[in-house]
């Protein structure tokens, strides 16, 4: 088994988050916050202003004039598509990495999880959790950050990861867990804990495969779970470890989701992947 | 039979086949790939007597039964609209039933997904469904377990592969 003091100590050599990131989620699903206050938030980070302003001013969003301030840029293209985009200017450079041991070669592991939040964001307005939709749609972006550090150990593990899912039918990440010690699910949490991500993001991050019985009573976790499924069964840059996780058909039940529901969704999801691509050429 | 080999200066040209896409091709240099096909298949078709090859890469079996997509805009993303229109586009190229090579691969399934929710098994009830109304059969196939698959087609030999992660290419 690997040291897990070495797999910690790579948290470190992730770029870091900057810690506006956090601050503006925690803003943005906090009903009391006002526009003003995260607009002040974002135009303290020049490097993130101008980014900002720049992809609202591009084709994509196709406004009628020019946006000039973080506050027109709020009111005009929405408060959910600031999130994103302050989202992907924070995370995309960790993620666009080539993730050897995961068989996903450069920005493929980004491709997976920009589609698995808008899946998750979709599931979250159909599930009246539109509450929490900023935490749904970004715990699914996020889940699988432990991925960027624990690529390298699976890499050097993965001919005894194999065994055991192939042959014991262990899921991919209790494989991880009893070869290397520690899986991607429980190195993201940790991770998400030294970038001060909120206690309820940590926890999604934590339970995304829901290993653990109580977290599936918990619907944002729930939902980043079914949208993970889902980008698998679409087959969205999955990786070495395929669809080798657990399908709990209870929890689909709980929210009254049959066969052809699930059908109905995944075309639903399929047919929105054209707008995520236009976005992630931008 | 003419000969269609690739021309050893000749530069190969890769294109992908997203997930409710096709392809269809008579470059002898061009190689189609439908990457990591988790549920849904990928059917690969070449007829070596005209040279002319393509990748279906669809998603769910039965356009009845996706509520909120409108199936005329998206018929490659199922299989009961995917397949014929596939297979007749190829027939417009020149393809003959007689001649084709019948490739399929994916069809896979989350570990414990039985039932009305194993829709990787649907999705291969209803490729055989849809292959049989023209008289084609599936010569290989790799489906169902809980690994996506990469296919392709070199339209140059009528070759296809299939590849897991972690285990040797399969060519056929």
């Amino acid at each position: 088994m690997t040291d897990l003091r070495d797999i910690i100590a790579q948290i470190d050599l992730l770029e870091p988050v900057p810690p506006v990131a956090a601050q503006i989620l925690a803003l943005a699903d906090d009903p009391n916050s006002s526009l003003t206050e995260i607009s002040e938030l974002i135009i303290h980070d020049p490097a993130l202003t101008a980014n900002l302003l720049k992809i609202c001013n591009s084709a994509f969003f196709s406004l009628s004039r020019r946006i000039d301030s973080v506050r027109d840029a709020i009111s005009l293209v929405g408060l959910d598509q600031i999130v994103e985009l302050v989202l992907f200017n924070s995370l995309s450079s960790n993620f666009n990495k080539e993730l050897v041991g995961y068989g996903l070669g450069e920005r493929e592991l980004w491709r997976h999880a920009v589609s698995s939040a808008h899946v998750a964001a979709m599931l979250a307005d159909r599930f009246g959790a539109s509450q929490t939709k900023h935490l749904i749609f970004t715990a699914a972006l996020i889940k699988d950050i432990g991925k960027l550090i624990l690529g390298r150990f699976v890499a050097f593990s993965y001919e005894q990861i194999n065994i055991l899912v192939h042959s014991k039918g262990q899921s991919f990440n209790d494989a991880e867990h009893a070869i290397i010690g520690m899986n991607h699910e429980e190195l993201g949490a940790l991770v998400a804990k030294r970038w001060n991500f909120s206690e309820k993001l940590i926890y999604v991050m934590r339970h995304h495969h829901l290993s653990d019985e109580s977290a599936r009573q918990d619907l944002e976790t729930v939902l980043v779970y079914l949208a993970d499924l889902i980008c698998m069964m679409m087959g969205v840059c999955t990786g070495a470890d395929g669809l080798s996780y657990r399908f709990y058909s209870d929890v689909l039940n709980q929210l009254s989701l049959n066969g052809n529901d699930l059908q109905g969704i995944i075309a639903e999801a399929g047919k929105n992947q054209q707008q995520v691509e236009v976005l992630l050429a931008l | 039979m003419e000969q269609r080999q690739l021309k050893s200066n000749a530069v190969a040209m890769m294109t992908a086949v997203n997930f409710s896409e096709m392809k269809i091709s008579r470059n002898p240099a061009e190689t189609l790939v439908a990457f990591s096909i988790g549920s849904g298949i990928g059917v690969a078709l070449f007829d070596p007597g005209c040279g002319v090859g393509g990748i279906l890469n669809f998603m769910l079996p039965d356009s009845t039964r996706a509520a909120g997509v409108d199936p005329a805009k998206v018929p490659l993303m199922f299989a009961d609209t995917g397949v014929p229109f596939f297979v007749q586009a190829l027939f417009e190229q020149g393809m003959r039933p007689d001649r084709v090579k019948l490739v399929a691969a994916g069809g896979a399934h989350i570990m414990d997904q039985t039932g009305m929710f194993n829709i990787g098994q649907e999705n291969y009830a209803a490729l055989k469904n849809g292959l049989a109304k023209y008289d084609l059969t599936i010569q290989h196939e790799d489906i169902g377990g809980t690994s996506s698959r990469t296919l392709s087609l070199e339209i140059g030999t009528g070759s296809s592969c299939i590849k897991i992660f972690g285990q040797p290419e399969v060519k056929v």
